[in-house]
């Protein structure tokens, strides 16, 4: 789509600073609208518990990953577990991907870290208030990205060093 | 908890279970425990009817995801939803954008994602915030990412607007005629001097008998830390574990 209508933008402090946000009539009631430009992705990285190899995956559907992964010009997706295709069954709060909206898959259980991935492992508080201190100047955030992003060799690398275990997994 | 005394958040929680009517139906975001609470223990007290939709219950099953809750809010069927800022003005307004000028900003925020539609589309949106102070409660927002009403020419599809605002002091209410936000009522333990020294903007409480909200009742109380803090902590474990233990 060009662009869609979005209710309520009209009286707030988005018309002064965002000039693609437009105002036009609806061609049915008359009325004035704001309307929006898409945004499109180049890239959207989602995060799922399980998928196959063939781009089919379930994820968490109020995270609005399937949205991501059908607007983006390229998807990629993060799996806890690689499974046959019939295998690929939305849980209860799921919803799934089709392999159409999936360019890449990787198997990466623990992939979520520090964050959550329901159903598996919770978020690691602990970890996110390392990060928030670090984030509070350059010279610690440098220190942070060292330590955890480009020093560890690997993702298994990288979850040893914040000692996150798979023992600790449901 | 550890100890039978309220409170404060459970004050809260209690004065926004109190301002939800039987049948509603009752959306919460994210990063809003004390509304999702107030919704549970509002269907546990006075209003079974009442229709709960918060976000990250595992027991609320969506067919396409979050976006989903705008739709719904878009068709009408929203009741009450909650919203907060970093600041929130005397007409309502709320900032989630900015503090200070926009291109220059002291502190920039992650914005107001849907919160301007959903205050225009609910029937009624209460505020709520975890802190009262002056620097929150100010005569002008910054930045307007979300207005409580659209002022004179006033938009045909507009639904609704502010009903409440719920502090750890008092709750606001919005005066529909004047177009303002007023003194409504004070939580217990809470005296008017303080609520008019932490506000940075005219509260009307003038030559007006402000009432106290009334404590939390047993039932109310055992409901909270009951039934409600048990589904609670499948919604918010991280909060219920730091504000309950």
């Amino acid at each position: 789509m060009p662009f869609i209508p979005v209710i309520g933008f009209l009286g707030t402090d988005y018309m002064k600073i965002r000039d693609d946000f437009k105002v036009v009539k609806d061609p049915y009631s008359g009325e004035d609208y704001v309307v929006v430009p898409p945004i499109i992705p180049d890239v959207a990285v989602i995060h799922g518990l399980k998928g196959d190899r063939f781009g089919g995956v379930t994820v968490l559907g109020a995270r609005n990953d399937r949205l991501l992964a059908t607007a983006a010009r390229k998807t990629i997706a993060v799996i806890e577990d690689l499974v046959e295709p019939g295998e690929v069954l939305p849980g209860l709060q799921e919803v799934y991907v089709a392999p159409v909206h999936v360019d890449a898959v990787v198997v990466a259980p623990g992939g979520a870290h520090p964050t959550e991935c329901p159903g598996r492992y919770e978020i690691d508080a602990g970890h996110i208030m390392t990060y928030l201190t670090a984030a509070k100047d350059e010279a610690s955030f440098q220190n942070y990205l060292e330590t955890y992003i480009t020093g560890p060799a690997d993702h298994e690398a990288y979850l040893e060093k914040v000692g996150f275990r798979p023992s600790e997994w449901k | 908890m550890g100890s039978s005394q309220t409170e404060s958040f459970e004050k809260m929680i209690g004065a926004i279970s109190r301002l939800l009517k039987n049948g509603e139906m009752v959306v919460t975001g994210t990063l809003s425990p004390l509304p999702a609470a107030g919704c549970l223990l509002a269907k546990h007290t006075h209003a079974p009817d009442l229709e709960p939709m918060l976000y990250g219950d595992p027991e609320n099953r969506l067919s396409e995801g979050l976006h989903e809750f705008f739709g719904v809010a878009q068709k009408g069927k929203v009741d009450v939803f909650f919203l907060s800022g970093l600041q929130i003005d005397r007409q309502g307004s709320i900032n989630l954008s900015v503090i200070g000028d926009y291109d220059h900003p002291k502190l920039r925020l992650p914005g107001g994602a849907g919160s301007a539609m959903l205050y225009s589309m609910s029937r009624r949106t209460i505020l709520f915030t975890m802190t009262h102070t002056k620097k929150l409660f100010v005569p002008k927002v910054d930045f307007v990412n979300a207005a409580a009403f659209d002022g004179e020419t006033r938009t045909p599809w507009r639904r609704g607007g502010l009903s409440h605002v719920v502090t750890p002091l008092c709750v606001m209410k919005f005066d529909e005629d004047r177009k303002r936000v007023v003194l409504d009522s004070l939580l217990p333990g809470v005296t008017l001097d303080q609520v008019v020294e932490n506000t940075g903007f005219d509260l009307d409480v003038a030559g007006r008998e402000i009432p106290v909200m009334e404590p939390l009742t047993e039932e109310e109380q055992s409901a909270l830390r009951g039934p409600v803090l048990e589904k609670m902590r499948t919604i918010y474990p991280l909060v219920c574990r730091m504000i309950w233990g």
